[in-house]
């Protein structure tokens, strides 16, 4: 089997067209059990109350927009150094999902913000760097909007999303890193997680339905986006006959 | 398995709030990919066939 062939968008099309069912079913089946089990099966926090099941939407949503975007510098480079289009289109769908996901974490963890610290907002490290993360994400989106030429305007967004990408490890560290009002990690990889297993598993599966809720949008915008570049590059061709 | 009320002990306006707005953006994207999507198939009719050529590229 040639995967190779793959890594031509026409070859992708009917490819993605076939696996969208595979993650959009499997994402909505997840979003219901993750949400019976984190308003019905885990129990009230001892000390933010119910207060903490916006953690079911929050961290899973500012995951995303951490994870996408170096999926989307990664694509974007791989696109700029191999001159690989169906790599450069799959990051410019990536982008408005991200930032979607960017938006949503500061959203929540404002309305989270409001009841446990007393603010909406404040300017601490953890959240000052989410929402440089959300203008980077507009700025790669804004800029391939006002290049006309597809090629070119792949190129400016690499360059854009790979030195953005330094803004993600700031992020994660920012509340080791300085004394923010955030609260510091409570799962690790290499330690014991210091929540409740039912409120862990229920963030775990939102998190798992949230991103294959995101492969699926990427994958229609993928197509969307290979319809109208072809269609371009083919009006183009016989323009120039 | 734990019944909470709406109000979700005096939060209800927070964690509500939060749930619709991700409710919101989530509808958003899907309309709007929806709405792209539909633009990008009545284009396909109008243009020349491309997807079911048989091409190979992979760069421009």
């Amino acid at each position: 089997m040639n995967l190779y062939k793959y890594a031509s968008p026409i070859n992708f099309y009917p490819l993605a067209g076939k696996l969208i069912p595979w993650f959009a079913i499997p994402s909505a089946l997840l979003f219901a059990v993750g949400l019976f089990m984190g308003f019905f099966i885990a129990p009230s926090d001892f000390q933010q109350g119910d207060a903490y099941r916006i953690i079911f939407i929050h961290v899973p949503a500012a995951w995303l927009g951490m994870f996408l975007y170096v999926l989307m510098a990664i694509y974007a480079g791989v696109g700029w150094a191999f001159n690989a289009r169906l790599a450069s289109m799959m990051a410019s769908s990536i982008s408005i999902t991200g930032a979607m996901f960017t938006f949503l974490s500061l959203v929540s963890g404002a309305f989270w913000g409001k009841p446990t610290w007393g603010t909406w907002w404040v300017w601490d490290a953890r959240m000052t760097s989410t929402l440089i993360l959300l203008f980077l994400y507009i700025g790669f989106i804004s800029l391939q909007s006002s290049i006309d030429d597809a090629r070119r305007a792949d190129r400016a967004g690499a360059v854009l999303a790979l030195v953005g990408v330094i803004n993600v490890p700031i992020i994660y560290f920012s509340v080791q890193w300085w004394n923010t009002l955030h609260q510091g990690a409570t799962i690790r990889i290499l330690q014991k997680p210091t929540i409740h297993g039912s409120m862990l598993w229920s963030m775990l599966i939102m998190l798992a339905a949230c991103w294959l809720y995101s492969v699926a949008v990427v994958l229609v915008r993928l197509r969307c986006t290979i319809l109208e570049r072809e269609q371009n590059a083919a009006r183009f061709a016989e323009a120039t006959v | 398995m734990n019944w909470p009320d709406l109000n979700m002990g005096g939060y209800g306006f927070y964690i509500w709030g939060s749930y619709i707005f991700a409710l919101l953006a989530i509808v958003w994207e899907l309309v709007t990919l929806s709405y792209r999507k539909k633009v990008a198939r009545e284009q396909e009719k109008l243009a020349p066939k491309v997807i079911s050529r048989k091409a190979n590229e992979t760069t421009s």
